[in-house]
C-alpha cells in the first residue's frame, strides 16, 4: 500500500494507469447498471475523467 | 508415438473429438441451411416440417437475378413459348421477366469497393508499417494507438459527420467515397498486422542490400516486399473480407449507385411475399467466397483478429 | 551480387538523379511513408470527430439547413444523461453484452480446451467452427430471422423437437421476453469461435515443461487446471473479453437485421437508438452528443484493451 502511494506521488506510469483503468471501468458499469439513474447521469463524467487521465499518465515514465 | 505426461490418453482424445465435431456440426447447420434453401422451391422452403430432402431447383437463383411481375393467362399466352431455360422457370410460376434485378449491380459494387479499398489500403499500409517497423518515428506509440483507436469507433457515431462531410464534397453514394472510407477503416488493421510481419524480417537483409548500393527505397521494394509477401497477402484478404462484410456505413451512406450487397440482400422480396430461396441464393453467392478465403487464411486467422498481437 | 540488374539500372541512372534518390534520408522516407496514412485518418476520422464534438453543443438539424443554429451549451448532454429511455437502451445493451460474453467465454474456452487435446483432424474442425465469425453479420442476421420463424423455422423446429413444445407456439423475435435472447443466441453462434481461437493460442503458449514439473510434484489434474492452465490463459481471455465487449457495445449490423430493435424497444441497443435519432429523427446536434458519449466510452475501453494487448505481446 505504501509503495503504491509512493509510486503515485512519484508519477510512475503503472499505478496511475491502473487507477485510470479502474475509473473507466467504473464509468462503464455506472452507464449500464439498472439500479440508479443518478449513477447513470454521472457515468459519462467518470469515464471521461478516466480516459483523459489514461492518455496523460501513459506518458509518465515506467 | 512419444510417451509423455502431457500427451492426452486415447480415450480423452476420442471424447474431445466427439464433442468438438458435435459442436462443429451444430454451428455449420445454419450455413448449410442457407445453401440448401437457395436450391429449394418457395413452397419447399416454407414447408412444415422443414424439408431436408427436396427436389433441387434453380428457381431461387433465377428469381434473384430477374425482376418479374405476375401475369394473367392471356399475357402468358401472348408472350409465346419460353426461349431459354430460365424463362421456362419464371413462366412456370405464372410470372414474366421485366428485366434483370439489381443484385448483379450490387454485387459488382461490392467487388469494386472491396478490391479498390483493399488495394489502396495495402499501398498506404505497407509503407506506413515499414516506417513504423524500421525507423524512429516521433511519437510512434501514440500514433500507433491513434491508428488502432480509429478502428474501435462505433460506425454509427462516426457516420453522422462523415455523412455531412461527404454531402458537402459530393461523395455521398459514390464508389470513390466508399473506397476512401473503407480504406480509412481498414488502415488500422493493415498497419498493425503488417508491422508485425515486417518486424519478423531480419534487418540484416536490408543492411546487406544497402551496403550493396541499393537505395533505401530499393531495399524496401526489392528485399522487404518479397519477404513479406505472405503477410501482405493475408492482410489483404482480411481487409477485403471486412470491406465485403461492412453494413453500417453502407446502409447509411449509400442508397442507389454505390450500394453494396449487404444492405441489399435483406431487401430482396419476391412477387407476393418474401422469396426466401432468392434471399438464400443471394446470401450463398455472397458468403461462399468468404468461406473459401477463410480456408486460405486459416494459418493467419489469429493474427488477423488480434491486430497481430497473438502470433501462435 | 554487385552486378545485379538493379545495380546496372542504378549505374545507368544519371548521376544527379541517383544521388537525389539515394540522398533521401531515412527520416524523409519515414515521413513520406507515414504521412498518407496519417493524413487519411485525420481526414476521415479526426476531422469528423472534432466536427461531432462541435455539433454536440448546438441544436443543428440536417434536414433543416436554413434554420438558425443555436449554441445550446451542455443541454444535449444533460438531456441524454437524464433520459430514462436512453438509460433503458443502455440496460438492453448490458443484457446483450453480459450474456454474450459469459456464453462465449464458457463455450469458447471449453472448445479450445478440447481442441488442444490434439485429436486427429482438429485443424479441419477448427476451420469449420471458425466460419460464422468471418461472414457478413447483416446477411447472416437477416437469414436468422428465417431460422427463427414460428412453425417453419429450423430453430423453432429443433427446439420443439427436443422439448416437445409446438413450434408455432413461440416466436423468438416477436416475443418481448424472447427477443433479447434471440440476439444473444445469434451473436454467440457467430462469435464463440473468436474467443475459442484466442484461448487456443493461450493454451498453446503454455510450455509442456510446466505440466511435467507439476506431474513430478504429484499435483492432480484438477489442481493443474486451476493453478497452471487458467492463470496462463487469463491474459488471453482478458483480451478476448475486452474486444468482444467493445464490439458488442457498439453492435449494430447483426441486431438491426435480426430484430430491428423490436419488439417494442426490447432489443434497441445504443447504436440502433443512435441511428434512429441521427438518421430518422434527424436531431443532429442531440445525436452528436449521444455519439460523443459512446466515443468516450469506447475510447476508454480501447485504452485498456491496448494495455492488455501489450501484456499478451510480451509472452
Amino acid at each position: 500500500m505504501k509503495k503504491l502511494l509512493n509510486d503515485l506521488l512519484r508519477l510512475r506510469r503503472g499505478p496511475w494507469e491502473m487507477l485510470a483503468s479502474v475509473l473507466i471501468a467504473l464509468g462503464v458499469l455506472m452507464l449500464m447498471q439498472p439500479f440508479s439513474i443518478a449513477l447513470y447521469t454521472w457515468s459519462f463524467v467518470t469515464t471521461l475523467t478516466g480516459t483523459v487521465m489514461f492518455v496523460i499518465v501513459s506518458h509518465f515514465p515506467e | 508415438m512419444s510417451f509423455s505426461v502431457t500427451e492426452p490418453s486415447a480415450r480423452t482424445k476420442w471424447l474431445a473429438a466427439v464433442l468438438v465435431v458435435g459442436y462443429a456440426l451444430i454451428t455449420i447447420a445454419p450455413l448449410l441451411w442457407i445453401i440448401a434453401t437457395g436450391f429449394k422451391s418457395p413452397a419447399d422452403s416454407i414447408a412444415y416440417p422443414p424439408k431436408v430432402v427436396f427436389e433441387p431447383t434453380l428457381e431461387g437463383y433465377v428469381n434473384l437475378f430477374t425482376d418479374r411481375t405476375r401475369a394473367t393467362q392471356d399475357m402468358l399466352d401472348a408472350a409465346g413459348e419460353p426461349k431459354t431455360w430460365y424463362e421456362r422457370i419464371v413462366r412456370a410460376q405464372g410470372t414474366v421477366i421485366n428485366g434483370p434485378s439489381r443484385y448483379g449491380e450490387r454485387f459488382l459494387n461490392s467487388v469494386i469497393i472491396g478490391f479498390g479499398s483493399t488495394a489502396l489500403c495495402m499501398i498506404l499500409g505497407t509503407a506506413a508499417a515499414y516506417a513504423f517497423s524500421r525507423f524512429r518515428v516521433p511519437l510512434k506509440d501514440d500514433l500507433l494507438f491513434f491508428i488502432l483507436s480509429t478502428r474501435m469507433m462505433p460506425p454509427i457515431a462516426v457516420a453522422i459527420p462523415i455523412f455531412l462531410m461527404f454531402r458537402n464534397l459530393g461523395l455521398n453514394d459514390t464508389h470513390l467515397g466508399m473506397i476512401l472510407l473503407y480504406t480509412a477503416v481498414n488502415l488500422s488493421l493493415s498497419v498493425w498486422l503488417l508491422k508485425g510481419f515486417i518486424d519478423e524480417i531480419p534487418v540484416e537483409y536490408e543492411e546487406a542490400a544497402l551496403i550493396d548500393g541499393y537505395t533505401r527505397f530499393q531495399a524496401f521494394t526489392k528485399v522487404v516486399l518479397p519477404q513479406a509477401a505472405t503477410g501482405i497477402a493475408s492482410t489483404a484478404i482480411f481487409c477485403l473480407i471486412f470491406a465485403w462484410n461492412e453494413y453500417a456505413f453502407a446502409v447509411l451512406l449509400t442508397s442507389g449507385t454505390a450500394q453494396t450487397a449487404p444492405p441489399f440482400i435483406p431487401t430482396i422480396i419476391g412477387v407476393g411475399g418474401k422469396d426466401w430461396p432468392a434471399v438464400a441464393a443471394g446470401a450463398t453467392i455472397f458468403l461462399v467466397p468468404v468461406m473459401v478465403f477463410t480456408i486460405l487464411l486459416r494459418k493467419h486467422l489469429l493474427r488477423g483478429i488480434t491486430f497481430g498481437a497473438v502470433r501462435k | 551480387m554487385s552486378q545485379s540488374p538493379i545495380q546496372r539500372v542504378a549505374q545507368a541512372t544519371p548521376e544527379p538523379m541517383a544521388r537525389r534518390i539515394r540522398g533521401l534520408s531515412d527520416r524523409t522516407i519515414a515521413w513520406i511513408f507515414v504521412a498518407p496514412t496519417i493524413f487519411l485518418l485525420l481526414a476521415v476520422n479526426i476531422f469528423p470527430l472534432i466536427w461531432t464534438v462541435r455539433l454536440s453543443f448546438t441544436d443543428f438539424r440536417v434536414n433543416r439547413p436554413n434554420r438558425d443554429v443555436e449554441w445550446v451549451g451542455l443541454e444535449n448532454y444533460q438531456r441524454i444523461l437524464t433520459d430514462a429511455d436512453i438509460w433503458h437502451t443502455m440496460q438492453a445493451t448490458a443484457h446483450f453484452l453480459v450474456w454474450t460474453i459469459v456464453l462465449q467465454v464458457l463455450i469458447g474456452f471449453t472448445l479450445a480446451f478440447l481442441i488442444n487435446k490434439k485429436f486427429k483432424g482438429n485443424d479441419l474442425w477448427t476451420t469449420i467452427i471458425v466460419f460464422p465469425m468471418m461472414l457478413s453479420p447483416a446477411v447472416v442476421g437477416n437469414f436468422w430471422t428465417f431460422l427463427y420463424q414460428p412453425q417453419i423455422g429450423l430453430f423453432n423446429y429443433v427446439v420443439a423437437f427436443f422439448t416437445g413444445a409446438d413450434p408455432a407456439s413461440f416466436s423468438m423475435i416477436g416475443d418481448v421476453a424472447l427477443a433479447p435472447w434471440a440476439i444473444v443466441i445469434a451473436d454467440t453462434w457467430m462469435w464463440t469461435p473468436f474467443v475459442m481461437l484466442i484461448c487456443l493460442a493461450g493454451l498453446r503458449s503454455i510450455p509442456d515443461s510446466i505440466y511435467e514439473a507439476a506431474e513430478c510434484d504429484r499435483a492432480s489434474k484438477w489442481r493443474q487446471f486451476w493453478t497452471i492452465t487458467v492463470p496462463m490463459v487469463l491474459p488471453f481471455l482478458m483480451l478476448a473479453v475486452l474486444f468482444r465487449g467493445i464490439e458488442n457495445f457498439k453492435m449494430f449490423d447483426l441486431v438491426v437485421q435480426l430484430t430491428g430493435g423490436g419488439p417494442g424497444n426490447t432489443t434497441t441497443l445504443t447504436s440502433i437508438d443512435l441511428k434512429r435519432e441521427a438518421f430518422e429523427k434527424w436531431r443532429t446536434g442531440y445525436s452528436s452528443a449521444y455519439a460523443v458519449i459512446l466515443f468516450v466510452t469506447v475510447f476508454g475501453l480501447a485504452s485498456i484493451y491496448v494495455k492488455a494487448l501489450n501484456k499478451v505481446k510480451q509472452r
